[in-house]
C-alpha cells in the first residue's frame, strides 16, 4: 500500500440541526470504537482573574450530571473495559472514550448526558473537591517539577498581559482557588452547547447506526448562539528581554523564545523542519556542536509550538556543572548564524522529512488517535481529511524555505529565561 | 421524535469474538528463540532483542555499570563511530533505542517495512561489533554524572528509590539502574567492555517480532544478520530475598516541597505465584484504576491528591507491592492515615459487586491490548522475562473469570500486610515530620537522599 492510499481517510461529515459537527470514520479491522468530541473552547477564551476555569471545567466533567453519580462516568466506561480522558489546551478542550465496539451506545450517552443535562449534577461540594484535585495537579506537575514553571514563566513574558496565550492554562493559583459555582453554570451556559462542538466516531460500527445513535443522544439537546471567536492583537517584541528565575535546581537552563506563525501558517511546518534539524538527533545541528562535540550542554531541545491564534519557536538546554548560559546562548547563536550564512545540506531535510512521514505513520496504530486527529484537522482547516495534506505541507519544503525562516524569526529579538539554582 | 428516557443505561450490543493474534514461536539458526506475531494492515515492523543482561550484574562497588554498557553499546559500531551510526538511523526515520532494567537490557526497533532489514543489519553491527571508543565512554560517562546530579532536583525519584532500597535493602533490586555518583566515578571503559561480553550473550537473548512481513522472512533476516551471534556465559546471579520487617515510618527532607511523594510497600511474591490473576483483581479494586478505593478516597473524595494507585511490579526475582502518590504537603499525615485504613480495609472486606465490576474491566479490556505493534510485543515479553506459558495470554480471560470470590479475598489477607510496611514521605522537614509523628505508632526516621539511615 502506498503512503497515499494509507492516509486517505474515508469520512462522512454532518451536522444535526442543533448545530452538533458529526464525523463518522468506520475501521472495521478495529475491535473498538473510539469517541472523541471537541469543544470549542480552552483557557483562550478566559481573562484575567479568571485563569484556569476551562481546565477546572473539564474536570468537572467526570463529575457527574442528571443521570450519571459523581465518578459515574469513569465507572460505566472502565467496566465496559474502555478508557477515557480530556485535556485543555489554549483553545480547545477534548474528551474521549475508546471501548469495545459493542459499547458504543454507553459512550454516546455519557458524553450527551453532560452535553445536554450537567448542571442538575453539579453542586459546591464537587467544585470544592476538584479545585483541590487542580490546585494539587498545578503542584504535582509545574511547582513540585525542577524547572516545571518554565513553561509559564515564558508565555507570561512572550505575550501582553492582555493576550490569550499570556497566562497557563492550568491557571494561576490564586484565581483557581476564588472560582464559584455560578461560574460554572455560566460557563457551562456560554461553552458547552451542541453547536460549539464535534464529536468524531472512529472504529468498528455500522455507519447508519451510529448516525441513528448520534440523532437519538444528542439530537434532543438545544443549540445556542453561535460563540464569538477570541481574537488577539499581532505580538512582537521591539528589543530582547531576560529574566532570571530561582528554582529548586541542581544545573541552569536558558531557554529562548522567538515570535513565530500560528498553527499552518506557510512558515509553520518550515519551523518543525528547522526545529528537527536544530536538535532532533545525535547529528542534529545544535546536539551535536553543545551535547555531543564540546560537551558543554547536558541536553538541548527545540520546538515550533502553534495555535490557533499565534505561535514561538523554544530552543531550550541546560549547562553542564562549570558552564554558564552566557556561554550556551553563544553557542545556539553561532550555530544558528550558521545555519542560515552557509545552508543545510539535502541530506539533513531529507532525514528531517523522513523521521515526519515516518511517525506520522507509525501513529496510525491507534483509533483513538486517529479520531483526536480528524477533530484536529476539523478544527483547524475545517477539512478532516487533511492527513495527507498535512503530511505534504512537510514533503514540500525547500531549503531554502528553512534557512529564510530562520532568518526571518530567529535574528529578532527574543525572550531568554535563565533557570538558576536558588543561591543559600 | 425518538422518546428517550436518558436515567436508563444503555445496554451493550452483541459481543464481539476477539481473538487473540496468531503468536509462532520458532527458532533462529544459532538457536535463540525467536516469538512472531503477523500483522498486515499499516508497512511497519516492531522488533526487540531481550538480553538478561541488566544491572543485577553490577559488581557492588560498580553499580550503574550495566546501565551505562547500555548506553555505550550504540555509539559506534562496525565500520561507524557514533555519530555516522546514529546517522544511518535517521536516514531510515527508524526508531531504535536501548533501555536497560536490573532484569534486561533490550535493543528495540519501530521501523517502516521497506527499512527493516537495514534497521536490522546496523542492529546487529551493534550486538557484534560494539566499539566502545574511550572518548565516547568519556562523554557518556560525564553525562551519566550530571544526569545523577539532575536527579537530586526529582522528588518523586528520590522517593521511588528510597523506598526501593528500604524494601530490597542491600539486594540488587535496592539500588537505581544508574547507580551514584562514587559508584559510577570508579567505572573504567575496560569495566564495560568486559560487563558487555560477560553479560550480552547470545545464550542470554531472546527476541521477539511483531508487524508485516511473514514470519519465514523475519527469521531469515535474523539469520541473516545474527547468525554470528554465539556466545554463552553463566546465567546465575545468586538473589536472596530479603525479609520484610515490621511497619516503618521515614522521611527524606527537600526544602520548600510544595507537595510530599510518598511511597508503602513492602515486598512481595514473584509472577508466577498461583495468586498472580486474584491478586490482579483484588488490586483493581484497590488502587489499580481509576475508580479505585484508593484514588476515590484521597483524590475525589478528599482531594489531597492529583491521583493515588497502588501496583504489583514483578521483577525476574521477586515482587513489589507499591503504593505511589504525591499530596499537598499540609495533608501528608492525613493521607498515609487514609492509605492504611484502605490497606486493612481491602483484608476485611470486598464486596460481590467490587469483584464483579474489576472482572468485568479486566476481562473486557483485554483486547485493547493487542492494538500497536509495541503492545503486542511487550505481551510477548512479559512471558519470556517470567518464562510463563503461552497459556497466559490465551486463557488469561478464562482465568480471569474462573477467579472465585474467596481466591480474590484471600489474596488481599495474604499480598496487603499493613504490619509490614516501609513508608516513605519526601517533603519540608518542619512539615513531615510533624506529621508523621502525630501518625498512632510512628516513630520517623530521616533517610538521606538515597535512602540510607540518617546517623
Amino acid at each position: 500500500m502506498t503512503t497515499k492510499n494509507l492516509l486517505k481517510i474515508d469520512y462522512e461529515k454532518y451536522s444535526l440541526s442543533n448545530g452538533l459537527q458529526v464525523i463518522l470514520y468506520p475501521d472495521l479491522s478495529v475491535p473498538v470504537a473510539a469517541v472523541n468530541l471537541w469543544y470549542r473552547v480552552g483557557s483562550a477564551n478566559e481573562r484575567n482573574g479568571k485563569t484556569g476555569f476551562a481546565h477546572l471545567f473539564e474536570h468537572m466533567m467526570f463529575q457527574g450530571s442528571q443521570n450519571v453519580p459523581k465518578e459515574g462516568h469513569f465507572k460505566f466506561i472502565q467496566e465496559a473495559g474502555g478508557s477515557l480522558n480530556g485535556s485543555t489546551s489554549f483553545e480547545r478542550t477534548n474528551y474521549y472514550e475508546t471501548v469495545p465496539a459493542n459499547y458504543l451506545e454507553l459512550a454516546l450517552w455519557l458524553e450527551s448526558d453532560r452535553m445536554g443535562f450537567m448542571l442538575p449534577g453539579l453542586n459546591q461540594e464537587k467544585l470544592d473537591n476538584q479545585k483541590d484535585v487542580v490546585m494539587n495537579e498545578r503542584r504535582q506537575r509545574y511547582e513540585n517539577q525542577p524547572y516545571g514553571l518554565a513553561w509559564e514563566k515564558l508565555f507570561s513574558n512572550l505575550f501582553s498581559q492582555d493576550h490569550p496565550y499570556s497566562w497557563p492554562t492550568i491557571g494561576w493559583m490564586e484565581d483557581i482557588i476564588k472560582f464559584e459555582l455560578d461560574d460554572v453554570k455560566k460557563f457551562f451556559e456560554k461553552y458547552y452547547s451542541p453547536g460549539n462542538a464535534s464529536l468524531v466516531i472512529g472504529g468498528n460500527f455500522d455507519r447508519s447506526n451510529a448516525q441513528y445513535l448520534v440523532e437519538k443522544y444528542f439530537g434532543e439537546i438545544n443549540g445556542t448562539a453561535p460563540i464569538q471567536e477570541v481574537i488577539a492583537t499581532k505580538q512582537s517584541l521591539d528589543k530582547s528581554k531576560k529574566i532570571i528565575y530561582e528554582d529548586n535546581v541542581q544545573l541552569p537552563r536558558i531557554y529562548l523564545a522567538w515570535h513565530t506563525v500560528k498553527a499552518f501558517h506557510e512558515h509553520d511546518a518550515v519551523l518543525d523542519l528547522l526545529s528537527d534539524i536544530l536538535t532532533s538527533s545525535k547529528n542534529s545541528r545544535l546536539y551535536k556542536s553543545l551535547v555531543f562535540e564540546k560537551q558543554i550542554a547536558q541536553d538541548i531541545s527545540s520546538f515550533q509550538y502553534s495555535g490557533k491564534l499565534d505561535g514561538s519557536f523554544i530552543i531550550a538546554s541546560t549547562a553542564k556543572p562549570g558552564i554558564t548560559l552566557e556561554k550556551i546562548k553563544d553557542e545556539i547563536t553561532k550555530g544558528i548564524d550558521e545555519l542560515i550564512s552557509k545552508g543545510i545540506t539535502e541530506n539533513e531535510l531529507m532525514k528531517a522529512k523522513n523521521n515526519i512521514k515516518s511517525s506520522y505513520i507509525f501513529s496510525l496504530q491507534k483509533i483513538d488517535l486517529i479520531t483526536d486527529h480528524i477533530n484536529h484537522y476539523n478544527f483547524y482547516l475545517d477539512e478532516p481529511d487533511s492527513f495527507l495534506f498535512d503530511l505534504s505541507r512537510y514533503e514540500q519544503v525547500t531549503r531554502e524555505q528553512i534557512i529564510h525562516a530562520a532568518q526571518k524569526f530567529l535574528t529578532k529579538p527574543n525572550l531568554e529565561l535563565n533557570i538558576i539554582p536558588k543561591t543559600m | 421524535m425518538i422518546m428517550l428516557n436518558r436515567s436508563d443505561t444503555p445496554t451493550p450490543a452483541k459481543d464481539l469474538l476477539f481473538n487473540i493474534p496468531e503468536m509462532k514461536f520458532l527458532k533462529l539458526g544459532n538457536g535463540i528463540d525467536i516469538s512472531i506475531v503477523h500483522k498486515e494492515k499499516l508497512p511497519i515492523v516492531y522488533a526487540e532483542i531481550i538480553v538478561f543482561s541488566g544491572s543485577r550484574f553490577d559488581p557492588s562497588d560498580k553499580k550503574g555499570l550495566g546501565y551505562l554498557t547500555s548506553l555505550l553499546m550504540d555509539e559506534g559500531a562496525g565500520e561507524f563511530d557514533a555519530l555516522q551510526l546514529s546517522e544511518e538511523f535517521e536516514k531510515l526515520g527508524s526508531v531504535f533505542s536501548v533501555s536497560a532494567d536490573h532484569d534486561t537490557t533490550i535493543l528495540s526497533i519501530l521501523s517502516l517495512t521497506e527499512n527493516f532489514e537495514r534497521s536490522l543489519e546496523l542492529i546487529s553491527k551493534i550486538v557484534l561489533k560494539p566499539r566502545f571508543e574511550e572518548k565516547d565512554f568519556q562523554r557518556e560517562k560525564k553525562k551519566v554524572l550530571d544526569r545523577i546530579l539532575q536527579l537530586k532536583d526529582e522528588p518523586s525519584f528520590i522517593a521511588s528509590s528510597a523506598f526501593e532500597r528500604r524494601v530490597f535493602g542491600d539486594s540488587y533490586y535496592g539500588f537505581p539502574e544508574i547507580g551514584s555518583a562514587e559508584s559510577v566515578a570508579r567505572i573504567s571503559n575496560d569495566d564495560v567492555k568486559d560487563f558487555f561480553v560477560r553479560t550480552f550473550t547470545s545464550s542470554n537473548a531472546k527476541i521477539v517480532a511483531a508487524g508485516n512481513l511473514k514470519e519465514t522472512e523475519i527469521v531469515n533476516l535474523f539469520d541473516k544478520y545474527f547468525n554470528e551471534w554465539n556466545s554463552s556465559s553463566d546465567n546465575n546471579q545468586y538473589f536472596k530475598t530479603p525479609g520484610r520487617n515490621k511497619t516503618s515510618y521515614y522521611f527524606i527532607h527537600k526544602s520548600d516541597s510544595a507537595q510530599s511523594e510518598i511511597r508503602i510497600g513492602h515486598i512481595s511474591k514473584k509472577r508466577d505465584a498461583n495468586d498472580f490473576i486474584p491478586t490482579k483483581i483484588m488490586n483493581t479494586i484497590l488502587g489499580g484504576q481509576f475508580s479505585s478505593r484508593i484514588n476515590s478516597n484521597l483524590r475525589e473524595k478528599r482531594g489531597f491528591t492529583y491521583g493515588a494507585n497502588s501496583s504489583f511490579h514483578y521483577y525476574k526475582e521477586t515482587g513489589l507491592f507499591e503504593i505511589s502518590t504525591a499530596v499537598n504537603i499540609e495533608n501528608t499525615g492525613e493521607a498515609i492515615i487514609e492509605i492504611l485504613k484502605e490497606l486493612n480495609g481491602i483484608r476485611e472486606h470486598i464486596s460481590d459487586e467490587e469483584i464483579n465490576f474489576a472482572k468485568s474491566y479486566l476481562i473486557k479490556q483485554f483486547p485493547s491490548r493487542f492494538e500497536t505493534l509495541n503492545q503486542i510485543a511487550k505481551n510477548l515479553e512479559s512471558l519470556l522475562i517470567h518464562s510463563l506459558p503461552i497459556d497466559e495470554l490465551t486463557n488469561y480471560t478464562n482465568k480471569v473469570k474462573s477467579a472465585t470470590n474467596e481466591e480474590v479475598r484471600a489474596s488481599a489477607i495474604n499480598n496487603v500486610l499493613p504490619d509490614e510496611l516501609v513508608i516513605v514521605a519526601v517533603g519540608d522537614r518542619k512539615k513531615v515530620f510533624e506529621q508523621l509523628k502525630q501518625i498512632s505508632g510512628a516513630e520517623p526516621i530521616e533517610l538521606d537522599m538515597y535512602g540510607n539511615l540518617l546517623t
